[in-house]
């Protein structure tokens, strides 16, 4: 199985030391933004990142290529020839916008290009800039588009095709987006209060991540993974969980993982009723009341396409500094004898199950293992 | 690499004059109101796939597209910018990449893995390429939808493809379903993870016997225009039961499919 070699991020709380040293302070990214609603712009909770970026192509692309820099410091010429780039985000296609402007409204014309684009041209240019393979994919599946990215890369590294990938999650704050969670009303005005029964949704969050897969030596291991599409509607699974009980399932059976072998679980707690009631109720029926698990949202926000990369990372990098995480703001546990951490808890390493869920039934669970060292 | 094809569905706006809502309502159960085209394209497709064969529960599920849903972005762009409004909750939903795949999967039964993706180049090949890692390590059966809707304004897709003005715009949905069992298997896709230079692609023709086939990129000739022309060359070559080599190109870069009818 393919191994996770590096990681680098930009979120709310600043690159990856800084945003290791906010969460040990249980320091938080919150900030506020104008969110477009029935009843006018109005100043919700968000998660910002710490140095604004513009929602274009050209306020993207530099971010990514910094982080694009960071991961591929120290592979070598030839070996950048065999490394591709995933993308998962459900940001806007500003490449379609700009055509759209351009040919609907006159007043924003622009002149006729003669170069294909489409979401995946940030892939594509950072393909081309940094001299790589040139096999690049965006995929969208909402929530768990950045960790879909990382088992697709998984599985091309480990079919022996491409020898590394660099997976990317991109969320970056939009009008249409942040507009689209307030009329579905999973909003919070307050704080994201994961598994707490006085929850009351989630807060959007601005990240860019990385990471870079591949199978050279190292101490994390992608043990295995499952995604499935499984909901009973377009926004939720069922109550009672089933839908993640058997993706949970799956991911161990695919991992040749036992419940009782599972250190940690980090949960995808968006703070909203459904998702929330859902997850714990899953995990109630996989794991046993002794499951230890955390939540990661509050401290970065629910960032969308970007959290399966970003809270990935931020994981690992709690791990490596020999923690793990609490979770902020939970008091009253939606059930009984299943309550988050609430005090960083000291652990080096283990083998962990990471979950995040989605719009569109897509859930997706992966095994990450840590190496005693 | 080695894909076998197993069954097909296929529909272009230029071949075939349909009301895709209206058939929808004859052959489906599912509740079609505050849905759009896109998904409705995706939907017919996936029906007419149904019809040919049987999919699995744990089957996976990968749709591709040159751009998306281009119609629902520009319906939502004319809400926040120009008219300074708020984005109505069933837009929201279904300007989502993956939205398509919820409602394509529910109608074909299918609970595995589903993934909605576009590549800036090869998009299909690309595909191909992940479905043959994916089925590697799953060894479950795969159903991929190319799905390209026509934009309203067709200047939108022109643009947005880099393609010559002069062109007609198509859409364009076509299905496969792929898996690595070559028995009872309609076709085979050859494909591998190169590219290959224009010299290496003229050296290749030269001692090809199959029809060779060029991509709308390649070939100013072909005057109808969708990004996913691949699938169709794909489901084109099966019907007509002929072999066939097809390239694509992007930037003096090649990439080469064999077809080959069983």
């Amino acid at each position: 199985m393919a191994n996770i070699l590096k990681t680098s991020i930009l979120s709310s709380l600043g690159d990856l030391n800084s945003s290791l040293e906010a969460i040990k302070k249980s320091q938080t990214g919150i900030s506020t933004r104008a969110i477009r609603a029935i009843e006018g712009d109005v100043e919700m909770p968000y998660y910002t990142l710490a140095k604004s970026v513009e929602d274009t192509q050209e306020g993207i692309y530099p971010e990514l290529k910094k982080v694009v820099a960071e991961l591929l410091s120290g592979v070598s010429q030839e070996d950048k020839k065999q490394t591709i780039i995933i993308i998962g985000t459900s940001i806007i296609d500003w490449h379609v916008i700009d055509a759209i402007e351009s040919s609907n409204y006159k007043y924003k014309r622009k002149v006729y290009a003669s170069q294909k684009r489409s979401i995946d041209s940030y892939a594509k240019d950072l393909s081309d800039e940094f001299e790589l393979n040139g096999f690049t994919l965006t995929i969208n599946t909402a929530c768990t588009s950045s960790v879909n990215a990382i088992l697709e890369a998984s599985n091309l590294i480990d079919a022996g095709i491409y020898k590394y990938g660099i997976v990317l999650g991109l969320e970056i704050y939009s009008q249409m987006m942040s507009s689209g969670f307030y009329a579905m009303q999973l909003l919070s005005q307050t704080t994201i209060k994961p598994f707490d029964i006085k929850r009351g949704g989630t807060i959007l969050g601005e990240a860019v991540a990385g990471v870079l897969l591949g199978d050279d030596k190292s101490q994390w291991q992608i043990k295995g993974g499952s995604s499935n599409c499984n909901g009973v509607s377009i926004t939720a699974v069922s109550r009672d969980g089933d839908e993640f009980v058997e993706m949970m399932h799956n991911a161990l059976k695919t991992s040749k993982t036992s419940v009782e072998e599972i250190t940690a679980i980090k949960a995808h707690a968006t703070g909203t009723d459904s998702n929330d009631i859902s997850e714990i109720n899953a995990i109630s029926k996989v794991f046993d009341k002794s499951v230890v698990f955390t939540a990661l949202k509050p401290y970065v926000g629910h960032t969308v396409g970007a959290c399966g990369a970003l809270e990935i990372a931020l994981f690992m990098a709690c791990i490596d500094d020999g923690f793990l995480p609490k979770t902020l703001n939970h008091a009253d546990p939606i059930l009984k004898d299943y309550q988050p951490i609430l005090e960083n808890k000291e652990c080096t390493h283990g083998t962990f199950m990471l979950n995040f869920f989605g719009f569109g039934g897509n859930n997706t669970s992966l095994i990450l293992k840590k190496e005693f060292s | 690499m080695r894909l076998y094809v197993h069954a097909i569905s296929s529909y272009r706006s230029d071949r075939e004059i349909l009301n895709i809502k209206k058939e929808l309502k004859q052959k489906s159960k599912m509740d079609l109101r505050r849905k759009e085209e896109f998904i409705y394209a995706g939907l017919f497709g996936a029906l007419r796939l149904q019809e040919n064969c049987e999919i699995q529960r744990e089957s996976e599920l990968y749709l591709t597209s040159g751009f998306g849903n281009i119609n629902i972005l520009a319906k939502m762009n004319e809400y926040i910018v120009e008219k300074q409004e708020y984005i109505k909750l069933f837009d929201f939903i279904n300007m989502l990449g993956n939205t398509t795949n919820f409602y394509v999967a529910s109608e074909l039964g299918i609970k595995g893995k589903s993934i909605f993706e576009i590549s800036d180049n090869f998009m299909y090949f690309h595909t191909l390429i992940s479905i043959y890692a994916s089925i590697l390590k799953n060894n479950n059966e795969v159903i991929i939808g190319a799905i390209d809707l026509a934009s309203h304004n067709p200047e939108v897709m022109k643009r947005v493809g880099g393609v010559d003005e002069s062109v007609n715009v198509v859409s364009s949905v076509m299905y496969q379903k792929v898996s690595f069992e070559a028995k009872n298997a309609l076709c085979s896709l050859e494909f591998d993870s190169r590219f290959y230079t224009k010299s290496e692609i003229e050296s290749l023709i030269e001692n090809e016997n199959r029809e060779v086939i060029f991509s709308t990129r390649c070939d100013n000739k072909n005057n109808e225009y969708f990004e996913t022309f691949a699938s169709y060359v794909v489901n084109d070559m099966i019907l007509k039961a002929k072999n066939c080599l097809y390239i694509e190109c992007y930037e003096n870069k090649y990439k080469i499919l064999k077809i080959t009818p069983l």
